[in-house]
């Protein structure tokens, strides 16, 4: 499992990488943000209200991010630990954190639950924004590690404060797992109810499960695996760690429809 | 756990459903009209142009033709890149619609940008 979705992982993040190199060349006008979906979800404003795109939001990004809702109604938040090239990035640096503190570090549950609400205040400053202030242009892009990352800190939008906020995102992976994702990604926010429903998720069967929470250490996003029945989280991003370390056969098992 | 394999089937699937629906219906991203009144005979010509990449920079080709003289109106489509005039033909033709847009640029103010474009043969 972890060595296909590893395989899965390193192809989209070479394909971001590739685009990268071939504008930094000047080979292509594409860059990875050609292909965000969160664009798609900011675009459906001006979409519906003025039948017409701004900036550089297009039929792509659209039908990107209708692909992406549909993805997340059938296998919750797999877009984060399967395509996102971002989420790559902070899982395999969380990884390194995690071998040299020798387990993940968290914040006290009180802090994450509050940090956990702040990507929907991002989401709603994004949108705010982009349609006030910034007039239907992309201004998150700034501020976005994504696109400053995988534009190789060059994208004609990275200002001074971007490579702070790289910069930062990366450092921060190595010491809490899955920083942006976890606690600011607006595009994680959007995806949030839909996950909730996410019909392909864990079940835990209590029947062959020792309670040894082995599965709880090993989660990024700190779900509860152990104690629950069936992983309903939002957070979840079906990356199946959990099953990985789980020393009982059959304790964990994807459902499908619930069966 | 074969079901496992739900989600990069599901992944590669709804990636090639985007690819293949995104030119399903066309949304333009600038429409300019340049007259107040259309001339009696209007005719089109459609570029496919180098760099006409997002709103803005369809901004700075409405002002590299619009000192053509007989241009009616402008419709970009970023996705594909596209740009279709619409002119006057006892007026202008596309050769020098074209010569227009690849520059020399000539004029900039503060607040629109204009770009030497490229168009796709
Ligand atoms: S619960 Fe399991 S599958 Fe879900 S995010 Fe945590 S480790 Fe990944
Ligand atoms: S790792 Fe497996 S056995 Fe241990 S608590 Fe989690 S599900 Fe139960």
């Amino acid at each position: 499992m972890r060595v296909l979705r590893t395989i899965v992982q390193t192809l989209f993040l070479a394909g971001v990488v590739a685009v990268m190199i071939r504008g930094a060349m000047g080979l292509t006008a594409s860059t990875c943000e050609t292909y965000c979906p969160f664009a798609g979800f900011v675009a459906l404003y001006s979409l519906l209200r003025y039948k017409t795109y701004t900036c550089a939001m297009n039929e792509l990004h659209v039908a990107l991010f209708v692909s992406l809702v549909a993805l997340t109604f059938v296998t919750k938040k797999s877009f984060c630990s399967w395509v996102c090239p971002l989420g790559t990035v902070q899982e395999w640096i969380g990884k390194a954190g995690r071998k040299v503190f020798g387990r993940y570090v968290r914040p006290p549950i009180a802090v994450d639950r509050i940090l956990l609400n702040l990507k929907y205040v991002v989401l709603v400053l994004v949108l705010g924004l982009t349609w006030t202030v910034w007039q239907g242009h992309l201004g998150f892009r700034a501020y976005d590690p994504f696109y400053i990352i995988f534009t190789g800190f060059q994208g004609h939008e990275t200002l001074w404060f971007s490579i702070f906020i790289g910069i930062g995102v990366l450092v921060a992976a190595f010491f809490v797992p899955m920083v942006w994702c976890r606690y600011l990604c607006p595009l994680s926010a959007v995806m949030d109810p839909m996950s909730r429903a996410g019909f392909l998720r864990l079940r835990r069967n209590p029947g062959l499960c020792t309670d040894c929470g082995i599965c709880d250490e090993a989660c990024p996003h700190g779900i509860p695996v152990a104690t629950a029945d069936e992983v309903t989280a939002r957070n979840c991003t079906n990356c199946l760690e959990c099953v990985e370390v789980c020393p009982e056969k059959g304790a964990l098992e994807l459902t499908l429809f619930g069966k | 756990m074969k079901k496992v394999i739900v989600i990069p089937a599901a992944i590669l699937l709804l990636i090639l459903v985007a690819f293949a629906t995104m030119g399903a219906y066309r949304v333009p991203t600038l429409v300019v009209e340049f007259v107040e009144k259309r001339p009696a005979v209007v005719a089109s010509v459609e570029y496919t142009v180098d760099g006409l990449t997002c709103r803005g920079k369809s901004r700075g080709f409405a002002g590299m033709i619009s000192g053509v003289e007989g241009i009616v109106s402008l419709t970009t489509y970023v996705r594909s890149n596209t740009a279709i005039v619409e002119y006057d033909p006892t007026l202008t033709d596309p050769v020098e619609i074209e010569t227009a847009f690849e520059g020399p640029i000539v004029h900039e103010d503060e607040d629109e940008e204009y770009f030497p474009f490229k168009a796709k043969k």
